[in-house]
C-alpha cells in the first residue's frame, strides 16, 4: 500500500509542477496580495502620519487663545496646519469652500475678541462669586457670552475618523480656554487677595489629576505592536491557502473529464488512498506557502520599509495552527472537486466561496467592526478560526494551549469535508 | 476452477436513475477461459454499459455476476487485481509522459521496483514508444496515444482484459499493432471481451462474438456460424441486418 501511497504522492506533485497557472494562483498571487495589501494599509496610515491631517486655521482672534490653540495644533505631528490659501491669508469664508472642496480635511474658525470675551467673563464670574449668594451667581453665569469656535468637516472624509479626530480637537481647544479661564481667574483673585504666597497663579501648570498610558495587552510585553504587518501576512497567507481549493478541485475534475478516474475505480487500489495522496501533497504545499509568506513577511516587507513580521512565542503554536489550516484548505478542495461537475463550476464554486468565507472570516475587514448578526456568521467560518488563532499567536503573544480551540475546529472541517467527499463519491457512483 | 467460465452473468440488468429504458436489460453472458469475445452493438446499445458494470465501475440494478468463479460483492478486491481495461477514452495525464504515466497505474495494480520498470520498458519497446516515452502525452498522435491507453491495461499481466473500442480513430498502422500484440496476450493466456464498431477487424480478431442492442443480446456465435445462420456474406452484413441499419444517436 505503501508503493500505492508514494506513486499518487509523486504523480500529483509532477501534475502541480507542471501546471504553471496553478502554481502562479498558490505561490504568486499570494505574494502579491502580501505585498500590495500591506503597502497600501501602510502608506495610507503612513500619509496621515507622517504628513499629518491637512488643516486650515483662521486666528481671527490674535489672543491667547487662538495662539496657544494654533501653537499646540503646530507642535502635534498628526496634523498640517495652514494659515493661508493659495498663498492669501485665509479668512472664514475662503476656508469654508477650502473644506468643502476637499482642500482640507478640517477647518478651524477662532472668533474675533475670543479671549478677551473670557477674560471678561471670568472677570464678571469672580466678581459676583466674591459679592453676591449664589441666586446671583447663577444669574451672572448665565449672562455669559458664550465663545463659539467653528470646526469645519469635509463631508467625503470617513466620520468614524473625523468623529476621533474632532473629538480630540474638542478636548485641545476646552483645555486652552481652562486654562485662559483660570489664568484670568487667578488674576483677578490676586488683584482682589494681593498675598503672592498663597495664589494659584501658575498651580495648575503643575499639577496634572489624571494621567493616560496606552499598553498592548499582548503577553510580550509590548515587542509586538499591531501594525498592517501583523494583520495582513496571516490574513492573506490564509486566504492563499484557502485558495489551494481552485487548483486541487480543478485537478480533480481534469481527472473525471480525462477518464481517469473511470480506469481508477476499476484498479485494486481504495479511491480514499489516491485522495490521500492529493492531501499529502497538497498540505505540503500549503505549508510552502505558508514559509514563502513568513520570509515576505520578516525580509521582504522590511526592505520596502515596513515593519518586520513578529511571530510570538510559540514555533510549535504556529506549526500546529499552520497544520490545521492547511487540511482544513485540502479538505476543502477535495470537497469542491468532488461536489462540481465540471472545471468551470469547480472554479466559480471554489473561487466565490474561498472570497465569501474569507469576507466573513474577517481577511478583508475585521471582524470586530461588523456588526453582530455578521460576526455570529464570522464565527463559522474556517478562515476566521485560524486568522483568530494567528492573532492569538502573533499580536497576543499566545501559546500552543491557546490556540487548541481553532486548530481542533479546523481539524472538524476536515473531517465533516472528507465525510461529505465520501458520501457524494458514493452517490455518484451509485448512478 | 479453470472449466469454469471466466464470466458468467445472469439477467444482467441496469436502469439508470432517472431513464426511463433500461440501459442493459436481461443480459445473460457466459465466457470461458482465453477467448476473444466481442461485445458488438451500435452506439447506445449498452456495451460500455455492460462492460463498466463487469468491471466494478457501478452495479448492475439486478442479475448476478461471477467473475472467474468469485462474485464481485464480496471479493473486489481479487476481481480488480485480475482485471486489466483500456477504456475507449484516453485515460492518461496528458501532463505527464509516457514512462510516468505507465508508473503510476502500474503501481495501482500493486507493480514496483524492477519488475515495474522492466514490464515498462518492455512494452514501450514492443509498441514503438521508446523514443517518445520521455514526452508529454498531450504531444502524442492518436495512434500513440492509444498504444499507452493499451499499455496501462496490460502492464500487470491481467487474466481478463475489457477493450472499449481500443482502435478507434487510429491509423492503420497503429491499429495492426494494436491488435498484433492483442493476439500476442490472448496467446499467453488472457481472455479478451472486446467492444468495436469496426466488423472486419471483430470478424477477424474474436473467437466469439455477442450481438446487443437496446441492451439485449440478438445473437451470440463464433462469426462463421453468425455468418452462416444468418445466410450473410460476412459479420457486417449480419449486425447490420439484426440492428436494422437505423441511425443511432
Amino acid at each position: 500500500m505503501i508503493y500505492k501511497l508514494l506513486a499518487t504522492v509523486k504523480k500529483e506533485a509532477l501534475l502541480l509542477l507542471r501546471d504553471r497557472v496553478g502554481l502562479s494562483i498558490l505561490f504568486i498571487m499570494p505574494m502579491v496580495l502580501i505585498f500590495v495589501m500591506t503597502l497600501v494599509q501602510d502608506s495610507a496610515f503612513k500619509t496621515v502620519n507622517e504628513k499629518g491631517i491637512p488643516v486650515i486655521f483662521i486666528n481671527n482672534d490674535h489672543d491667547s487663545l487662538g495662539n496657544q490653540i494654533e501653537q499646540g495644533l503646530r507642535s502635534n505631528e498628526l496634523v498640517s496646519v495652514s494659515d493661508s490659501i493659495d498663498g492669501k491669508p485665509a479668512t472664514a469664508e475662503m476656508a469654508q469652500k477650502a473644506v468643502s472642496e476637499g482642500k482640507f480635511l478640517l477647518g478651524i474658525v477662532i472668533p474675533k475678541s475670543a479671549t478677551d470675551a473670557i477674560r471678561k467673563n471670568v472677570g464678571v464670574l469672580v466678581n459676583e462669586t466674591l459679592n453676591n449668594d449664589a441666586t446671583t451667581i447663577r444669574k451672572a453665569a448665565a449672562k455669559q457670552d458664550s465663545v463659539e469656535i467653528t470646526i469645519l468637516i469635509d463631508p467625503v472624509a470617513k466620520k468614524s475618523f473625523l468623529l476621533s479626530v474632532t473629538s480630540n480637537l474638542r478636548e485641545f481647544i476646552s483645555e486652552v480656554k481652562t486654562k485662559i479661564m483660570f489664568q484670568a481667574f487667578a488674576d483677578q483673585v490676586s488683584e482682589i487677595i494681593p498675598d503672592k504666597n498663597n495664589t494659584p497663579k501658575d498651580s495648575y501648570k503643575k499639577s496634572q489629576i489624571i494621567t493616560y498610558k496606552e499598553v498592548y495587552a499582548s503577553e510580550t510585553e509590548d515587542k509586538i505592536v499591531p501594525n498592517a504587518v501583523q494583520h495582513n501576512v496571516p490574513a492573506w497567507t490564509i486566504f492563499a491557502m484557502f485558495f489551494i481549493a481552485i487548483p486541487l478541485s480543478g485537478s480533480i475534475i481534469k481527472e473525471k473529464n480525462e477518464g481517469s478516474v473511470f480506469r481508477l475505480h476499476t484498479m485494486p487500489t481504495p479511491y480514499l488512498l489516491l485522495v490521500n495522496g492529493k492531501i499529502i501533497v497538497y498540505v505540503l504545499v500549503c505549508q510552502i506557502q505558508f514559509l514563502l509568506m513568513l520570509s515576505v513577511g520578516q525580509l521582504f516587507l522590511p526592505m520596502l520599509g515596513l515593519p518586520a513580521l513578529v511571530l510570538g512565542n510559540s514555533m510549535l503554536g504556529i506549526s500546529v495552527l499552520t497544520l490545521a489550516t492547511a487540511f482544513a484548505a485540502t479538505g476543502y478542495g477535495v470537497m469542491v472537486g468532488t461536489l462540481a461537475s465540471t472545471e468551470h463550476q469547480a472554479a466559480i464554486m471554489g473561487s466565490l466561496s474561498i472570497i465569501l468565507l474569507s469576507a466573513l472570516g474577517g481577511i478583508w475587514v475585521p471582524s470586530y467592526v461588523m456588526p453582530e448578526v455578521m460576526r455570529n456568521i464570522t464565527a463559522w467560518s474556517p478562515l476566521n478560526w485560524s486568522l483568530e488563532g494567528f492573532y492569538k499567536l502573533f499580536l497576543r503573544g499566545g501559546h500552543i494551549t491557546d490556540i487548541i480551540p481553532e486548530a481542533l475546529k479546523l481539524t472538524g472541517f476536515f473531517i465533516i469535508t472528507m465525510a461529505v467527499t465520501s458520501i457524494a463519491n458514493r452517490k455518484k457512483r451509485n448512478v | 476452477m479453470s472449466n469454469t467460465p471466466i464470466i458468467e452473468t445472469e439477467n444482467l440488468t441496469k436502469t439508470f436513475k432517472h431513464a426511463t429504458e433500461p440501459a442493459v436489460n436481461g443480459i445473460s453472458l457466459s465466457i470461458n477461459r482465453n477467448e476473444i469475445f466481442g461485445l458488438l452493438g451500435p452506439n447506445g446499445a449498452g456495451k460500455t454499459t455492460t462492460i463498466s458494470i463487469l468491471c466494478g465501475l457501478f452495479p448492475a440494478s439486478s442479475g448476478k455476476i461471477m467473475i472467474d468463479g468469485k462474485d464481485f460483492r464480496s471479493e473486489p478486491g481479487y476481481i480488480k487485481q485480475i482485471i486489466g481495461i483500456v477504456p475507449q477514452d484516453i485515460a492518461l495525464y496528458p501532463t505527464l509522459n509516457a514512462r510516468e504515466n505507465l508508473e503510476f497505474y502500474g503501481s495501482m495494480y500493486g507493480l514496483h521496483g524492477k519488475e515495474l520498470k522492466d514490464k515498462i520498458e518492455d512494452w514501450l519497446k514492443k509498441l514503438g514508444l521508446t523514443d517518445a516515452a520521455k514526452r508529454k502525452i498531450c504531444t502524442y498522435s492518436g495512434g500513440m496515444k492509444r498504444r499507452v491507453n493499451l499499455i496501462a491495461g496490460i502492464l500487470h499481466s491481467p487474466k481478463l482484459l475489457f477493450l472499449d473500442e481500443p482502435t478507434v480513430g487510429v491509423d492503420v498502422h497503429s491499429r495492426n499493432v494494436i491488435i498484433e500484440h492483442l493476439k500476442t496476450i490472448h496467446a499467453e493466456g488472457t481472455t479478451i471481451i472486446y467492444t468495436s464498431h469496426h466488423m472486419e477487424e471483430a470478424e477477424n480478431f474474436c473467437t466469439r462474438v455477442s450481438i446487443i442492442d437496446y441492451g439485449k443480446i440478438l445473437t451470440e456465435g463464433t462469426p462463421a456460424e453468425l455468418i452462416s445462420k444468418h445466410n450473410a456474406g460476412n459479420l457486417e452484413t449480419v449486425f447490420l441486418n439484426l440492428t436494422k441499419r437505423k441511425l443511432r444517436d
